[in-house]
């Protein structure tokens, strides 16, 4: 049973507050969206919680060992299995190569060549078997997406954080990931899915938190959690203003440190 | 691994070549010291290629270990009297542990700031063994005991030769094994190497180890068979001629490096003299004064090329980074050792799109 405890977790950047005795739970495979505006401390938790930062606060528990603090080599091997916000496939290395790492790093004293069937196996699943010997930096932006998807799988993690994988994907890759996220749930794993595509987060997520300035204002049921006052203020609500369009007052479009007079001379 | 009648025939016929040099330049001392001299870079260029190329390291210090070495080796020898052997696995070992310093020192540091860094630390290294005149002998040098008691440069041929195909086997193991992996993947993105559980922070310090370690053995045993090693083996033109012989032979591959270095090392020994046909000697000798305003000379069996040869260096440098980033040699070697992986990969691409279609 995976069994994750955020105990009032905290990060400070300097004077800044990026997250703030922060908790919650997750038992077994749940699955779990995250959500709230640019700047609320989704990717910091994100960080916090796979050991890129230490928190200045707070503990992180997972599967009864304290893990904060922890390098992110350690943590990835406890099970914590994350995308980030940015593509980050091996791109000078082979499709192949890619999928060796996670479990060469955790069989160190195994051969390469035991794994490939799995490899393979993860491959298929994604449809990108005949791209296994190809380069990294040769497939398409979406296929590089899906072969960190399928990295992941070969780390075999409880919990995986996946940071924004909606973000400039087509429809059809879009459909692919959604499978992705159903097969992988079904078969035990844990997701949090941090997105701004509110959709895929409705239509996937069956708890969903809510971070404002670093700390979590809601955690519920998606369809309870949208109608929080809260989280409409603070994100949801941005639709329903119906402000009109923002009016640019006349001169502002001018190169800061130069006035009208001056380009007018 | 499969290999075609070619590939068996080229290692063949390379392995001859080698095994038979001192047997052709046995009456040519001379040509038997540059090749010896381009197998110690090669073990350097080969080294320095696993440390960049592979592990993405881009670090200036490797002069600095070899260094180390050569000079432990050499104080030992002369102070406590030790046999070139003992004092040489001594020195080896000694700029393995400094190898692992200057990693642990590096860990936090990328690209420009590492470069910047070791080549701080072969600076300071450089104006140390300058001014301990007690211990190092300082500008003067420091003279070494032979390893092999003998006139005869054939033994060390052997030496060294051995030392580069063991070096080189030693690296391609590690390099094929789950290091070169892991090496890779820190090369490409410290950070999702991590996050894929490899550790970083050991697999780092070991690819400075390694490549100090055999450095380190390669300079402890030249400064044996020159007999004598001075201060300026660390200024900064002998480490960018290692980058530049990895450079041209191909950065990313072990056995391009090494071929870089031996064909750089015979092509600026080939390039002193320009051989000119005894007839028009006198002419040219006639003619010393002209050639002398354009930087060359008459020697005594063509024209002497002095500094020119290392504006061809440049030149075929500035070739290599504008059109073969990959090294001038690689593509060749890529072609030679090429695996059928490839044509199967094209085989089932095609068939992957003519079922889409």
């Amino acid at each position: 049973m995976i069994e994750l405890d955020v105990r009032r977790v905290s990060m400070s950047f300097g004077g800044l507050q990026a997250l703030n005795g922060v908790s919650f739970s997750i038992l077994g495979n749940e699955l779990i969206g995250l959500i709230g505006p640019n700047g609320a401390g989704k990717t910091t938790l994100t960080n916090v919680l796979d050991g890129v930062y230490k928190p200045t606060g707070g503990e992180v528990w997972l599967n009864g060992q304290r893990i904060d603090g922890l390098p992110p080599y350690e943590i990835a091997r406890c099970g914590f299995g994350r995308t980030f916000q940015v593509t980050r496939a091996f791109r000078r290395m082979t499709v192949l190569k890619n999928m060796l790492v996670p479990a060469m790093a955790l069989h160190p004293m195994a051969r390469q060549r035991d794994f490939h069937d799995k490899a393979m196996e993860v491959l298929e699943f994604l449809t990108m078997e005949h791209l296994v010997n190809d380069y990294a930096r040769s497939l398409s932006g979406g296929q590089q997406k899906l072969l960190e998807l399928g990295r992941l799988l070969m780390l075999d993690p409880d919990i995986i954080i996946l940071d924004e994988p909606f973000a400039g994907v087509h429809p059809r890759l879009m459909g692919k990931i959604y499978e992705y996220i159903r097969v992988v749930h079904e078969q035990g794993k844990a997701f949090i899915i941090i997105s701004h595509d509110m959709d895929s987060i409705f239509t996937l997520s069956k708890r969903l938190l809510v971070l404002n300035f670093g700390e979590l204002i809601a955690d519920g049921d998606p369809n309870e959690v949208k109608q929080d006052p809260a989280v409409i203020e603070a994100y949801l609500g941005e639709e329903e203003e119906e402000e009109g369009p923002v009016v640019i007052p006349p001169g502002r479009l001018v190169a800061a440190g130069e006035t009208e007079e001056e380009s007018d001379a | 691994m499969k290999r075609s009648l070619l590939q068996w025939l080229i290692i063949a016929v390379g392995a001859v070549v080698m095994l038979g040099v001192p047997f052709a330049l046995g009456n040519k001392p001379y040509w038997l010291h540059v090749a010896i001299v381009a197998y110690f870079y090669a073990i350097l260029a080969s080294s320095w290629a696993l440390l960049a190329g592979y592990a993405g390291q881009f670090s200036f210090g490797h002069m600095a270990f070899m260094a180390v070495a050569a000079y432990t080796s050499g104080i030992l020898g002369r102070d406590l009297g030790m046999t070139p052997v003992q004092s040489i696995i001594i020195g080896t070992l000694t700029s393995a542990v400094v190898g692992f310093v200057i990693g642990v020192l590096c860990l936090r540091l990328r690209s420009t700031y590492l470069a910047l860094f070791t080549l701080a630390f072969s600076e300071i290294l450089r104006l140390a063994l300058n001014s301990e005149l007690d211990l190092t002998g300082g500008p003067n040098g420091l003279t070494l005991e032979l390893l092999v008691d003998t006139t005869s440069r054939v033994p060390y041929y052997y030496i060294m030769l051995g030392l580069l195909i063991v070096s080189l086997a030693f690296m391609y193991w590690l390099a094929n094994s789950s290091f070169g992996l892991f090496f890779h993947a820190i090369r490409e993105d410290e950070e999702a190497a991590a996050a894929m559980g490899v550790n970083i922070v050991r697999y780092k310090i070991m690819a400075f180890v390694v490549t100090s370690l055999i450095a380190g053995l390669a300079g402890a045993v030249e400064a044996h068979y020159i007999g004598f090693i001075t201060p300026n083996i660390l200024i900064i033109a002998q480490m960018s001629i290692v980058v530049a012989m990895a450079i041209i032979g191909g950065v990313e591959s072990l056995l391009g490096a090494a071929i870089g270095a031996i064909f750089v090392q015979f092509m600026l020994e080939l390039l002193r003299e320009i051989p000119m046909p005894a007839s028009i000697m006198p002419t040219l000798a006639q003619m010393e004064g002209t050639l002398e305003a354009f930087g060359l000379s008459v020697g005594e069996h063509g024209i002497l090329t002095n500094a020119w040869r290392l504006v061809v260096f440049g030149f075929v440098l500035i070739l290599t980074l504008r059109f073969y980033q990959n090294g001038l040699l690689y593509p060749i070697i890529d072609r030679l050792s090429r695996r059928p992986v490839l044509a199967e990969t094209v085989a089932k691409r095609i068939q992957a799109t003519e079922v889409e279609s």
